[in-house]
């Protein structure tokens, strides 16, 4: 017994010692995903890809399952196509489960949530649908998924009826209803730092006006598109509202444990903004860059040593990348021009691989040439795109599709 | 082996009192926590580590931190086994520990956590079984509690068990109402929380 009190005790004092040396965030999760979800540490095998038809209710959404391993055969291929058995929900976002095991695919226009297994990450298939979620959580346009502890909070853009404010519905990883928490404007994307207990949340337009055409919406339908609300996270409640430039979509805290700031873009201001929490506790908000007239920022990513961010010009086809290693003078590093009409990206948790897609919303999207590809990022966060890697989804064999969000694993 | 012991000794020596002072200043944590009824708490009957049976029912009307861990872990449950000691220093401060306040850590791995293994970690970490016990089972009864909880376990290459590292806050009346994951999990927060269940109206 002796001995058995010594090996325990010598291997906790280890664990300790290197756990005080190397802070909690090494076990969790890689670049842009929740804090709490296990991280992949490890090469990407397959990529989970939530589409949609091109045409309106030409066919029902589905989760494109995509070969990326680059030591097999099918490499850069469709697996399989795994139909959600309903049309016209507007694939959207979709969020990994803390543990990893489910993959929340939110759909802006049906309010409907899809939950896929994949606890077999080579065989997901869909295990519910949850039906209905503005009668449920009294809000509409579920957004983005995003993992806490066992739960789900899904940014919801509206009220149940697709106009006025939204807020944060929450759920087990199950499915079931937890909470609704009302906000004063239409909740986009998700961040939290677990060690400050803070979770900030960007913002966007109501469910009937991004399912609109752009020629038809009225500014009557919104409110406070301009704003990123600071939350006391244990509490679910607002504690400051951060004012800036409109339609602040991505949004991404530095990865660094302990790291105060972050940064989110604005599509209507084309420019970065940059968010501190000041030693008070406040949170300070100032433009940190602009990113040119005409950019129309979609999506940004970070990479995993806080140096670089990336962004994708929807309106400019450009992709760009920024050198963030001085905080407060962020600056343009590298662009690749030409890549019509790119949004969403997904960095690898090593930081050398960013695979991107070019559809935002069926009410936005200006070209058809839908597909996605690779860009290889060099150690100096430089980037090129990749010839060798193209699904091409305007001349899908069973109908041109529009590729939006996108989970490794 | 000498080392060993005596960096724990020093760990051990700074953290409790420090946590105590974290609580006067509450700094990243939240002072009103919203502890919403997430889901019923799955029944269970496990055995402690003499052997007595126990049962998420006997705790009714007691607030329980239910842990998942494993002896050999080498990654974050010591740590929060390390937590929960600090936890049981500040329960028992606030006069809780044992009668109103119950810390229980289940092994997700009985095959190498036998009896004596468990008592002998619990040992390690002063647990005070007045009010913090260390739960087993057989490897088959313990599978069904662990499916209940979502608590997978998977086994990798080199022998280490993978599992979700999720810490359970249950109320008085048997509804979980925060989840915690261990790489985050902060014993001075997790004490406010049990705090805060304690001052809701009796049922």
């Amino acid at each position: 017994m002796k001995s058995a009190h010594g090996k325990i005790g010598l291997q906790i004092a280890l664990v300790l010692a290197l756990t005080a040396a190397f802070p909690a965030v090494q076990l969790t999760a890689e670049t842009c995903l929740s804090p709490y979800i296990k991280g992949l540490k490890a090469p990407e095998k397959i990529m989970y890809l939530w589409t949609l038809p091109a045409a309106a209710n030409s066919g029902p959404d589905y989760l494109a399952v995509i070969d990326v391993n680059l030591a097999s055969a099918s490499y850069g291929k469709i697996l399989k196509k795994i139909h959600v058995g309903s049309s016209g929900n507007e694939a959207h976002h979709m969020g990994f489960s803390d543990d990893r095991t489910k993959i929340w695919a939110a759909s802006l226009n049906s309010n409907r949530l899809f939950i896929f297994d994949v606890s077999d990450p080579m065989q997901p298939k869909l295990m519910k649908t949850i039906d209905n979620v503005a009668k449920t959580t009294g809000l509409s346009g579920p957004h983005t998924p995003y993992a806490i502890p066992g739960r789900i909070l899904v940014s919801m853009a509206s009220g149940p009826d697709g106009t006025g404010p939204g807020g944060i519905a929450e759920f087990t990883n199950d499915g079931e209803f937890v909470a609704s928490h009302k906000t004063a404007n239409h909740p986009y994307e998700t961040v939290i730092k677990p060690e400050f207990n803070r979770m900030i949340t960007s913002s966007w337009f109501p469910q009937k006006t991004f399912m609109s055409a752009p020629d038809k919406w009225d500014p009557k339908e919104w409110s406070n598109p301009n704003t990123m609300l600071v939350w006391d996270l244990k509490a679910r409640t607002v504690i400051q509202t951060l004012s800036g430039d409109p339609i602040n979509l991505a949004a991404r805290w530095m990865l660094k444990p302990g790291a105060k700031y972050g940064y989110n873009i604005s599509t209507a201001g084309n420019s970065i903004w940059m968010f501190r929490m000041e030693d008070d506790g406040k949170f300070s908000y100032r433009k940190a860059a602009d990113t040119g007239a005409g950019c129309g920022p979609a999506d940004l990513r970070q990479s995993p040593d806080d140096k670089y961010l990336y962004l994708t010009c929807f309106q400019g086809s450009e992709v760009q990348a920024w050198d963030i290693s001085d905080p407060d003078n962020i600056k343009l590093h590298d662009t690749i021009q030409g890549v019509v009409q790119p949004n969403m990206m997904h960095v690898t948790f090593d930081g050398h691989r960013l695979y991107f897609t070019n559809s935002a919303i069926s009410t936005i999207d200006y070209s058809p040439r839908y597909s996605m590809q690779l860009i290889q990022i060099g150690p100096d966060g430089r980037m090129k795109l990749d010839p060798n890697f193209k699904i091409d989804f305007a001349k899908a064999p069973d109908g041109p599709a529009r590729p939006h969000d996108m989970l490794l694993n | 082996m000498k080392y060993g012991l005596a960096l724990l000794a020093l760990v051990w020596s700074i953290a409790p009192d420090s946590a105590l002072r974290a609580a006067e200043v509450p700094g990243p944590v939240s002072v009103n926590p919203n502890l919403s009824v997430i889901a019923r708490a799955p029944a269970f009957t496990l055995h402690d580590t003499l052997g007595n049976a126990v049962q998420l029912s006997d705790y009714q009307g007691r607030v329980v931190l239910l842990a998942f861990i494993f002896t050999t872990c080498p990654g974050v449950c010591p740590l929060i086994s390390q937590q929960m000691s600090v936890l049981q220093t500040g329960l028992k401060q606030e006069g809780f520990f044992g009668s109103k306040a119950n810390l229980l850590s289940v092994t997700v791995d009985p095959k190498t956590d036998t009896a004596a293994v468990l008592a002998e970690y619990a040992r390690t970490y002063g647990a005070d079984a007045a009010g913090w016990r260390f739960l087993r089972e057989s490897p088959e009864k313990t599978k069904p509690v662990l499916k209940a909880y979502d608590e997978w376990t998977k086994l990798l290459p080199k022998g280490e068990i993978d599992h979700p590292a999720r810490v359970y806050l249950i109320d008085q009346k048997g509804n979980i109402r925060e989840i915690y994951s261990l790489a985050f999990f902060n014993e001075t927060q997790a004490l406010i929380d049990m705090r805060k269940l304690l001052g809701e109206a009796a049922p």
